[in-house]
């Protein structure tokens, strides 16, 4: 037991006492933070306006226009579409596209250009010539007859790409032309706004309480449950086979077999390497913890908080229990690759199908989510191997019985003994293995050798 | 060899890897307080049979016993084992892989840190405890395996090929520590293929040549019995008795000294009284010992 614990320290401090666990500990929340940051940064990054000349043949449309692309009319639909987008974050890719372009619209500036007297194409032909001189950026020639199926509005701008601009015009040429259709037609058209509300259809999801959550946050929360899950147990594993490729490399495991039996020396270092992702994973779900807290004393921000999904403390411990029973399964596969291989970069080839295992219950994660009650969700968080990864999502979207958590729990810590045995098999023998890698019938003797 | 007196005893130990027999029926005793020299030629069953008595890998056959006991626990933490394949941790500071490896063998704390600092000062390394295992030379390196080997004070001790690798300064440093260890009654197997180190070093010896064992006992005895009783002479007169064919084989002329092999049973002791009586005058009479090399060369390689 004293050698154990000696295992289990050795390995810890070898990981934890190191700088680089110190920047990988920081590093995850602020690379987290940047995916979430960096993007509205960029979006909120507004361009010059854009130099517009509106020829108007119809005298109806271009004051309209004016309006729906003034500065004021603009920022409030950057508003609106913001708070769209913190609300609401599902949606179709039209819908989020529309609401990226309405918060970066940079405004139109009207420049004025003299008419009179002058045919259609002579006016193209000096504004064209305006453009090319950087005089201005775009024009709109708006048809007399806005109303006839032959009616053609011409847009020429000579940054065609930047489709924020196009989108921004075309809905406010929309509109503009819309209304005074209306208006010639005299129709109210506040009325008509009022009678054409969209429902506001309000999602969200009802657990075994009676408790509401609401369903995007839902989605989200999963998403980085998820995510935290997959990301530490490929780290850790990783973590764990180089350390067992370490010792067999320099031959250090000749000295260790001498000095600790074989299961001491893996099981003590699968416990060593836990501790530390352990350690790891606490200050992270703390901090997270803590910023919510700290967000819900903000009062424009408490919105958000409230729309989390409700964490109970029992949650927080089935999750540390699920990391756990994940860790010792991944872990000592990925011990198991060790003890064959020669070097950490053939290592690094042998652990595809493990982490293809892991991405898969990943991938059952979005299932579960989408309807955490099937027989697929209860299938997959209580089968071995994937329920390390499905049922932390699952009691997050709705926590099934305890029964479930608890067969979950047991199947999958079979497994662990099934594993855990099979690689101190392997470890036992192939760490003094050297120069080959050792192929899979000869890892099968190891095993079934006493 | 008294019972008692045996510290490790194997008895027919056998080990198979597949069709090819690493080590077969081998049978051999250690004595206590002694230097164990285990020789062989490369690949003969030197590491294998090393493994086994250490514990990490069992014999398939036969039985292995040390301190009167079967391996332990407690008999592991009472053995030092240098492997010929020895490595440290590349990046961890000299001192903590020390401890990791006393903490290993159920030392720790003050009192480790004490030996670590003693055999630092002793190996001259005391200056590179704070340093990197890459900082280190390869000699270095093998002497921070020596002290990780001898940190929980071993009574006994193994180890294979710890020489190779030395350079002739280290070796020398080497031999006299283990020469230290062997005042202070410990028990010291070690495997190598350098003769005249393990002429210099052991008690006792066992060659063993494709897996078996071809000598063993004390290097006296084995040297007596493998002589091929040359006895190197230097006298005046005494011509007549060298001609005496039931008693001399043969006879070496050098530039101031004859070498004579002795016929088969005869005894030096009766050639020397003869010589006396001739009245030949005697400056130098000495029975000529093979070397360990002589043996090793001679059963290796009248096996092959």
């Amino acid at each position: 037991m004293r050698k154990f614990l000696a295992v289990v320290k050795h390995e810890y401090k070898k990981i934890v006492y190191k700088w680089t666990f110190l920047v990988g500990t920081l590093l995850f929340p602020v690379i987290g933070a940047g995916f979430a940051i960096v993007p509205a940064i960029i979006f909120s990054l507004k361009g010059e306006p854009t130099r517009i000349v509106v020829i108007d043949e119809s005298n109806k449309i271009a004051p309209r226009l004016k309006v729906n692309l003034s500065t004021e009319r603009l920022s409030e639909r950057a508003r609106n579409a913001a708070k769209d987008q913190t609300v609401g974050l599902g949606g179709s890719q039209p819908e989020q596209m529309k609401r990226g372009t309405d918060q970066m619209t940079s405004g139109f500036e009207f420049v004025p250009h003299p008419t009179e007297g002058k045919s259609l194409d002579q006016i193209r032909r000096e504004l064209n010539e305006r453009a090319s001189s950087d005089e201005i950026d775009a024009y709109l020639l708006i048809p007399a007859d806005i109303d006839s199926s032959e009616a053609k509005f011409e847009f020429r701008s000579r940054k065609a790409g930047d489709f924020v601009t196009n989108e921004t015009l075309k809905d406010a040429l929309n509109q503009a032309v819309r209304s005074q259709r209306l208006a010639e037609a005299s129709i109210n058209e506040n009325l008509l706004k009022d009678l054409s509300q969209n429902v506001n259809l309000e999602s969200k999801s009802i657990n075994d309480k009676g408790e509401e959550k609401d369903s995007d946050m839902l989605f989200i929360a999963s998403l980085v449950i998820g995510m935290m899950i997959y990301i530490t147990l490929t780290i850790y594993g990783q973590v764990i086979m180089g350390a067992v490729v370490e010792e067999k490399e320099t031959r250090i495991a000749e000295i260790l077999f001498s000095s600790a039996s074989p299961f001491e020396l893996l099981f003590g270092k699968l416990v060593g390497v836990g501790l530390a992702g352990l350690t790891q994973l606490s200050i992270w779900v703390g901090s997270l913890a803590g910023v919510i807290a700290f967000l819900s004393t903000q009062s424009d921000m408490s919105s958000i908080v409230d729309s989390l999904p409700s964490v109970t403390p029992l949650m927080v411990i089935y999750f540390f229990v699920f990391f756990i029973v994940g860790y010792f399964i991944y872990a000592s596969i990925f011990a198991l690759i060790g003890a064959m291989v020669t070097t950490v970069q053939e290592g690094s080839q042998f652990s595809f199908p493990p982490i293809m295992i892991m991405l898969i219950g990943f991938y059952f994660g979005f299932a579960v989510i989408r309807d955490p009650n099937s027989s697929l969700s209860f299938w997959v968080s209580i089968a071995p191997l994937f329920a390390p990864l499905t049922m932390p999502i699952r009691i997050l979207a709705e926590t099934p019985p305890f029964w479930q958590i608890a067969l979950s729990v047991f199947i999958n810590s079979i497994a662990i003994v099934a594993l855990v045995w099979l690689a101190s098999r392997v470890y036992r023998i192939g760490m003094l293995m050297y120069g080959k890698r050792a192929s899979m019938p000869e890892v099968w003797k190891w095993i079934r050798q006493a | 060899m008294n019972e008692n007196n045996a510290m490790l005893r194997a008895v027919g130990i056998t080990k198979r890897y597949g069709d090819f027999s690493a080590v077969e029926d081998l049978s051999f005793e250690v004595r206590a307080g002694r230097v164990f020299g285990f020789l062989g030629p490369n690949g003969a069953g030197k590491t294998t049979t090393i493994r086994m008595i250490v514990g990490i890998t069992a014999p398939d056959e036969g039985s292995i016993q040390i301190f009167g006991h079967p391996m332990s626990a407690g008999v592991r933490d009472r053995i030092g084992y240098l492997p010929e394949e020895r490595g440290l941790y590349k990046k961890m500071k000299i001192v903590d892989q020390l401890r990791y490896f006393g903490a290993l063998k159920d030392i720790s704390g003050a009192e480790a840190d004490k030996r670590i600092d003693y055999w630092l000062d002793r190996m001259g390394l005391a200056e590179w405890k704070n340093k990197k295992t890459t900082d280190l030379s390869k000699g270095m390196q093998q002497k921070i395996q020596f002290i990780s080997t001898v940190l929980h004070d071993p009574d006994l001790l193994i180890l294979d090929e710890p020489f190779s690798g030395l350079d002739p300064i280290n070796v020398e440093f080497m031999i006299n520590v283990l020469a230290e260890f062997k005042t202070k009654e410990k028990t010291i197997i070690f495997s190598t293929h350098l003769m005249e180190t393990a002429e210099r070093l052991c008690n006792d010896i066992l060659l063993i040549n494709r897996s078996r064992k071809v000598v063993s006992g004390s290097l006296r005895e084995i040297k007596q019995a493998h002589g091929k009783n040359l006895i190197a002479i230097r006298s005046d007169g005494g011509g007549a008795v060298l001609q005496d064919r039931s008693l001399v084989k043969n006879v070496v002329e050098h530039s101031d000294e004859k070498q004579i092999e002795m016929a088969e049973n005869a005894d030096s002791q009766t050639l020397l009284k003869r010589l006396i009586e001739s009245g030949a005058t005697i400056t130098k009479f000495e029975q000529i010992e093979p070397s360990l090399n002589d043996i090793f060369i001679d059963q290796v390689g009248g096996a092959k």
